[in-house]
């Protein structure tokens, strides 16, 4: 063995890996297979790839977020460690939430309502027609595909049919096996050619057309929901949803750009995001009785990074000055280009995005919200890993991202996690006692605080006075609650023996408070400087449609109270669930809402708040509670009043 | 054919909160006098446009111990009278001050750090050497200011003294002083309207009057971002006189401090002899930083030098004669 090489051994899997001398541990182990969560795309920032090194010599480049006790038992970030030696480590168990299937929706009554405007029968993008057809024979010696394409014309009208080389190789056996007796799967148009020609995908024995299946999928950066789509009937059958695997290599769009510029990082990211839709497609599949192959279309909306990764385009312009994109409306792709488990010659289609940070997740979520058809000044907002934002109405629309962060996702805060079983997603803080109550995701006992837990925590902590509007906790108050711990002063939400694991208090502290209060900021900072680049008031607006998966579970009055949310009537704001999927399920199905999609993103104008000069004072404006405008929030103003008022009364 | 000009008047809704320093004696103090600013309804010197009913005022300041740091330019021109406060006090109001700043050390002159009992003393020194209402500053370390500054309010208990400097991850100790025992608090923050705004919030949620907070937006010396922090104060008093009550108290700008820690104050060798006389060149430093600041909107102005403070009124007097 060269002097120059090592010998890496991972436990407890045994993987023996070789090393070059100051290689970093984190790539060793992703090249040999092993799984390591790289949730801030390996920068060193998250302190989330913890391992432990058993034995050997190694260098570590950073320690940030180990303690000193971890640090005497051999702990290290696997991202900032270069390999010295011979080495074995030790690899903690993943956090179980990464390979987790989401809960589905199945059995919920949830209704998956298509936008008025979508007339899918009459202009369905995929089509199935039953064929009869006359056997050749030496005196009508036309060749399959022709014979296939007049019977089409003469019975259907339908003209100038095309096939692609695979289903042509398949052609002159389908027809025979059938007894030319068979059925057609036809694209009838695709946005690149909205007047078709028709292109032929399938051939299949008898009558068929009763069943003809699509799936519209949308790429979040933390989850990924796959509906399957009864393109006959025009309904959702079904729907399944897991975490994105591609979290295993950074939490957020940019920590993934930053991990696809590793060596293979591209690919990696790829295969990832196409295995964790397969997965969902196979769950599809087996529950719901139908191959792979019977689905014959997919509908993609995802953000303009996650779009990149997707397709395996490099994504790392996006994240730099002045933040270009390969691409924001790719054109149709075919299922086997990209390793999706349907039928390989289907259309895989990514709905257009507007700019870097404005993608098809959102251009969906306008037309699944029907903004771009109402006549009322709308505000729509989808809040997951970043914050989009889009102000118009039927006649204009304007957008804007901001980078709010992870936050409210669970990352970057201390005793943060994710909406799963133990999560505390709910906080009431009494004003005379300090003392809080709260509420877990299954009443498990509690493990830490997901992002809605986050929102109802600070609007409390605020209320009630434990901390001031600049988010810092008032020492002077007298309850063991708030103390000074590791990281500065920090306040108890749960005191170690209440958790699930009995061993750590769940604390929040004033680092991360500042960080949601960040997050909250640049969100409202977002609000604001798009409704002045159009000279409007925010309490214009006359209704605010929320998207995005956590839309589902903002708390209205505790978003408003932190000033998350702008001040109005709580009547004023509309719950949309995922319009991300609901737009590329009215896409998958209707070639007009395919089209309008297209207007959409072409009418949207994107406003990029790193050239706006007003976005930083509007930011640090925010960066209060509510905010520095008080007269914006006038009830949580008089909300403040009162419960000032009954403290005295009590003292 | 003559033309008749009108001059525009912008019609302001705001005004900046009268904000009254010291106490006499049948206001329960000992001060001679008291002094009175803000109160203005329109921009600096806009006499044609509102009234300006205080003049901006100068104080000078000392401090409780040698300060050995000082430009040899400032310790030339005081002499020995910087080692003993009371008397630096007597003759900065001799000198015309309207105010005293007395800005503790921390450490004093032999080295310890200094303790409460020794700021209350000095602070009560200083209070019997002058008749001017007084502006108390600690070190500027949280844990030290609110150590002295608790003391001090204490020992001055109803002289109406502002005491500071309040900062958003320190205020609160220093605030309950204040209100405790009848002070004044000043709010310091980083050239940013939205700050200074957000302090004065957390300072009067804890039921601190509005007209008891002066506030101090951070200022640089000429030559060193003055006209950042003119733009700033400009804002700041624009949100005041547009009805704004959190931007609306008056402000307070430690001109010498900041002009005499310049190298064209502080350093007479090595430097271009374009540069010219030194100790000419450090006061005139000092009273073109003040003059500027005055013309943005401060209402008190803090000297160092004793040559300043002429030049400074003589401004005053000039920019209020209508």
């Amino acid at each position: 063995m060269s002097e120059n090489t090592f010998t890496v051994t991972f436990q407890p899997s045994g993987v023996v890996a070789q090393a070059r001398a100051g290689e970093i541990l984190s790539d060793v182990a992703l090249a040999a297979g092993v799984p390591i969560s790289l949730p801030c795309g390996g920068q060193g920032r998250c302190g989330r790839c913890k391992v432990v090194i058993t034995r050997g010599e190694a260098e570590r480049k950073t320690t940030v977020r180990l303690t000193a006790t971890e640090l005497e038992q051999g702990y290290a970030l696997a991202c900032q460690t270069r390999v010295q030696g011979d080495l074995e480590v030790f690899v903690p168990p993943i956090e179980e939430v990464i390979v987790r299937r989401l809960p589905t929706e199945r059995g919920a009554e949830r209704a998956y309502e298509l936008p008025a405007a979508c007339d899918w029968a009459a202009k369905p993008t995929l089509r199935k027609v039953h064929l009869q057809i006359e056997p050749p024979s030496l005196l009508d010696n036309t060749t399959d595909f022709e014979r296939v394409s007049r019977e089409l014309a003469r019975q259907y009208d339908i003209r100038n049919l095309t096939v692609a080389l695979p289903t042509l190789r398949r052609l002159a056996r389908a027809l025979r096996d059938a007894d030319w007796d068979v059925t057609l799967t036809l694209e009838m148009s695709t946005w690149t050619s909205p007047d078709g020609p028709p292109r032929l995908l399938d051939v299949a024995p008898g009558d068929q057309t009763q069943t003809l299946y699509g799936i519209a999928v949308d790429i979040g950066t933390t989850s990924n929901v796959v509906y399957l789509v009864d393109m006959v009937a025009g309904r959702v059958v079904d729907t399944a949803s897991a975490y994105n695997l591609q979290i295993s290599c950074g939490e957020d769009v940019i920590s993934r750009i930053i991990y696809a510029k590793k060596p293979g990082g591209l690919e990696h990211l790829q295969r990832l995001v196409v295995q964790t839709i397969n997965g969902l497609i196979e769950e599809l599949c087996a529950r719901n009785n139908i191959a792979g192959t019977e689905i014959h279309k997919m509908t993609v909306a995802g953000n303009t990074t996650m779009t990149h990764l997707f397709l395996g385009l490099d994504p790392e312009a996006i994240r730099l000055e002045p933040y270009i994109p390969t691409i924001t409306h790719p054109s149709p792709v075919r299922a086997h280009e990209l390793g999706i488990h349907i039928n390989p010659d289907a259309t895989v289609d990514c709905l257009p995005g507007v700019g870097a940070y404005v993608g098809g997740d959102i251009t969906a979520g306008v037309l699944s919200s029907k903004l771009y058809t109402t006549d009322k000044l709308s505000l729509f907002i989808d809040v997951g890993t970043n914050g989009e934002i889009v102000l118009g109405n039927a006649d204009w629309l304007i957008s804007c991202a901001c980078s709010a962060g992870p936050a409210f996702e669970g990352a970057g805060v201390q005793s943060g996690m994710r909406a799963t079983v133990g999560a505390i997603e709910e906080v009431w803080i009494s004003a005379k006692t300090y003392e809080p109550t709260y509420r877990t995701i299954g009443d498990a006992p509690p493990e830490g605080i997901c992002g809605s837990g986050m929102i109802s925590l600070l609007a409390e902590m605020f209320i009630s006075g434990v901390m001031d509007k600049a988010g810092k906790l008032n020492r002077t108050l007298n309850t063991p609650r708030i103390r000074m711990g590791e990281h500065g002063p920090e306040y108890v939400v749960a005191w170690a023996s209440e958790t699930r694991g009995k061993k750590n208090d769940i604390v929040i502290t004033e680092v991360d408070i500042a960080n949601l209060i960040r997050a909250k900021a640049a969100i409202y900072a977002g609000f604001s400087v798009l409704t002045r680049s159009v000279g409007i008031e925010l309490a214009d607006v006359e209704q605010v449609l929320i998207g995005g998966a956590f839309g589902k579970y903002i708390d209205v009055e505790k978003a408003i109270q932190i000033g998350l949310l702008p001040d109005m009537p709580w009547d004023r704001f509309h719950y949309l669930g995922n319009t991300s999927a609901l737009g590329a399920y009215a896409a998958l199905l209707c070639a007009d809402m395919r089209q309008a999609v297209v207007e959409i993103a072409n009418k949207m104008t994107y406003l990029e708040l790193s050239a706006d000069n007003t976005f930083m004072d509007q930011f640090t404006s925010a960066l209060f509670l509510p905010h520095t405008d008080t007269a914006s929030f006038p009830s949580v103003m008089r909300l403040l009043q009162s419960v000032g008022r009954r403290s005295q009364e009590t003292q | 054919m003559p033309v008749t000009v009108e001059t525009p008047l912008e019609k302001w809704t705001g005004k900046v909160r009268e904000v009254t320093l010291g106490a006499t004696r049948d206001q329960k103090g000992t001060r001679s006098k008291t002094v009175t600013v803000g109160g203005e309804t329109t921009l600096p010197f806009l006499h044609f446009e509102g009234s300006i009913p205080h003049p901006p005022v100068i104080a000078i300041e000392i401090q409780d111990s040698y300060p050995s740091d000082w430009s040899p330019v400032l310790l030339n021109a005081w002499g020995d009278t910087l080692k003993d406060p009371a008397e630096w006090a007597k003759k900065a109001e001799a000198l015309g001050a309207d105010l005293i700043m007395l800005r503790l050390r921390g450490v004093n002159g032999d080295g310890s750090e200094t303790t409460g009992a020794q700021a209350a003393a000095v602070t009560k020194a200083v209070l019997q050497a002058t008749g001017l209402p007084l502006i108390v500053r600690g070190p500027g370390q949280a844990e030290k200011d609110n150590e002295l500054l608790v003391a001090v309010a204490e020992a001055a208990a109803g002289e109406r003294l502002a005491l500071g400097l309040c900062e958003d991850k320190n205020y609160r100790t220093i605030v309950a002083a204040a209100l405790a025992h009848g002070h004044l608090v000043i709010n310091s923050t980083p050239i940013d309207v939205n700050l200074a705004k957000q302090l004065n919030i957390l300072v009067s949620d804890m039921q601190m009057e509005p007209d008891r907070i002066l506030m101090d937006p951070t200022t640089g010396a000429l030559g060193y971002g003055l006209e950042y922090t003119y733009s700033v104060m400009e804002r700041l008093r624009i949100a005041a006189l547009t009805g704004d009550s959190m931007t609306q108290m008056p402000m307070i700008c430690f001109t010498g401090e900041e002009s005499w820690r310049q190298k064209e104050s502080k350093v007479g060798e090595g430097v271009p002899a374009a540069w010219g006389d030194w100790t000419r060149r450090g006061i005139l430093w000092e009273a073109v930083t003040a003059v500027a600041l005055l013309e943005a909107g401060a209402d008190i102005v803090t000297l160092r030098h004793p040559d300043s403070v002429p030049i400074v009124r003589k401004a005053i007097e000039q920019l209020m004669a209508h």
